[in-house]
């Protein structure tokens, strides 16, 4: 299918002038710049509302030592590739300080945190390349004894079953995962990354350059943002489902922003939520949460599930409305679902229907995905609809 | 509403507390007022307010990396509650404090359906709320039986 859409994306950026990036129109035809993406039960099986791909990973410089990871989940809500070291089989440079200690990442996500070696790696993503990226490789062997100030986070998530993928696809809104925090030294350090002697970890100031990338935006081209595009789904939801991410916005046929509506957001990457007579800020957009997660029983009215908090179990199918906002001011009106998880297909990972409590805020997840093309604009990147950080639908 | 006279004071007695407790003192969620200064010691931050309301005393503490700690006291001096937000995850260890072991076994605890992105953890003696991406992470916790009467639950953010 790939092979397929390919070729009439080529012959089309040939012939006609306004496609491919504008400032890179002495290059020649455009790359592919789009791989699929599956909602499925992930690697280990036990995943629901979760887009995984793969990623091909090499040796930098090298065409021959290379590998595909599948398995990988898409995440809009971070930066940076992190895969686990038990998926992979290559032996990749692991970066060092001036003095010659690894350095080693505690990535620091909402429910956990990742620990492992920073290495680097040339990546291909469709036709796209990105050469020399520092990732992590999340556990292993050649991961040092987790610090108390990194654990101290959360949970490690530094296997199989924890994470329920093999790595993590970090395409959000920041270049760096951790961005000039992690340069400084001192207490404003957030605690990113150590450097990891023999004597033991402690926190290392990390120049922007050696921290994990967003891949996209080291792309020679089509690398100042990523669509991600999943079909509808009907009530119930599906098996499985298959959709495409797409890099860049405007720079090929295939990603123009369209009728797609720009909403910027603030500095930290979040923009505000009308939902009744209410505006709640803090909200945001993250293929990496698996439902939308808003509000509370009290103020929606809709009940949580009997087993547990962690979602909605309202009667019957709701439909409800809520405004998007862009600092911009632009607003989306937006319609979404709310069902019963404990009533969901135990077969099924695809629903558009999965909801779940967030007190006083809004997580537009997965299920807001469905049905639409989402555009993630990341930082300091140029596209015809402004600069980033920006998110469009 | 904040009473800046009261603030000041306290930062004052605060600075002899700083001498006689360790840094790394058993920490805020369940503990005693004092344990509120441990954790601006261990965050290396600032005491931004505190703000008496009816039945509770909130303590804002502003850590060096940005991120806002907000802790509740109740007028028997316990933390009932705790609330952060910022760019950065707070130390869930120290604000957390004796019931960081059950928030993590909770976290572990196996589910047929998990959420992935948000955390909602409501046990009898226990409940956290989490939600954020990268650069921006809010949460809360409390212990529903210490909640002094009257006092809303928008009121802990």
């Amino acid at each position: 299918m790939l092979r397929t859409l390919a070729i009439p994306f080529m012959v089309v950026a040939v012939m006609s002038p306004e496609c491919g990036s504008s400032s890179d129109s002495s290059t020649s035809a455009a790359v592919q710049n789009f791989q699929s993406i599956t909602v499925n039960a992930g690697p280990n099986n036990d995943y629901f509302n979760g887009a995984f791909t793969s990623v091909t990973i090499c040796a930098p410089g090298s065409v021959s030592s290379c590998q595909t990871i599948s398995g990988v989940l898409v995440d809009t809500g971070s930066s940076g590739l992190r895969v686990l070291s038990s998926a992979l089989t290559l032996s990749l440079p692991q970066q060092t300080t001036a003095t010659g200690a690894p350095v080693v990442e505690c990535g620091q996500f909402l429910d956990g945190v990742t620990w492992g070696p920073v290495a680097t790696a040339d990546l291909k993503l469709g036709g796209e390349q990105a050469s020399s990226v520092p990732i992590q490789v999340i556990g292993g062997p050649n991961a040092p004894a987790i610090p108390s100030d990194c654990s101290s986070v959360g949970p490690p998530e530094n296997t199989l079953a924890d994470l329920g993928a093999n790595g993590i696809l970090g395409v959000g809104l920041f270049r760096q995962d951790c961005g000039g925090a992690c340069i400084t030294t001192g207490a404003g350090n957030p605690g990113f990354y150590y450097a990891c002697p023999s004597s033991g970890c402690v926190v290392t100031a990390q120049s922007l350059t050696r921290q994990l990338q967003n891949p996209v935006w080291m792309f020679p081209t089509d690398n100042n943002g990523v669509l991600i595009q999943l079909p509808a789904l009907p009530a119930g939801g599906a098996l499985t489902s298959t959709g495409m991410m797409i890099f860049g916005i405007g720079t090929q046929s295939d990603n123009a922003l369209g009728s797609a509506k720009v909403l910027t957001v603030d500095g930290s990457g979040s923009l505000p939520t009308t939902f009744g007579s209410q505006t709640y800020s803090g909200t945001f957009i993250d293929s990496g949460s698996n439902g939308i997660f808003f509000l509370d029983s009290f103020t929606t009215g809709i009940p949580l599930c009997p087993d547990t908090a962690d979602f909605y179990c309202p009667a019957t199918l709701q439909s409800l409305s809520a405004t998007i906002r862009g600092v911009n001011g632009t607003a989306s009106a937006v319609t979404f679902n709310v069902g019963n998880v404990d009533n969901l297909n135990g077969n099924f990972s695809a629903f558009n229907e999965v909801a779940g409590p967030n007190a006083g805020t809004f997580d537009w997840g997965l299920s807001f995905f469905f049905g639409r093309t989402v555009f993630t604009a990341i930082e300091g990147q140029a596209t015809p609809g402004g600069t980033g950080p920006y998110f469009a639908f | 509403m904040s009473c800046r006279p009261v603030a000041r004071f306290a930062r004052g007695a605060f600075v002899l507390l700083v001498l006689v407790l360790p840094s790394r003192a058993s920490a805020a969620l369940g503990g005693t007022v004092a344990t509120v200064d441990a954790d601006r010691v261990h965050v290396q931050g600032a005491l931004m307010r505190m703000v008496t309301t009816n039945g509770y005393a909130l303590h804002e503490i502003r850590a060096a990396t940005g991120t806002m700690v907000r802790e509740y006291v109740n007028s028997s001096g316990t933390v009932f509650a705790v609330a952060w937000d910022g760019p950065w995850m707070p130390d869930l260890r120290q604000v957390l404090g004796d019931h960081f072991d059950q928030y993590q076994a909770a976290m572990r605890a196996p589910k047929v359906r998990a959420a992935r992105g948000v955390v909602s953890i409501t046990q009898p003696g226990l409940v956290v709320q989490m939600s954020g991406h990268a650069r921006a992470f809010t949460g809360r916790a409390y212990l529903p039986t210490m909640l002094p009467q009257g006092v809303r639950l928008e009121a802990i953010r």
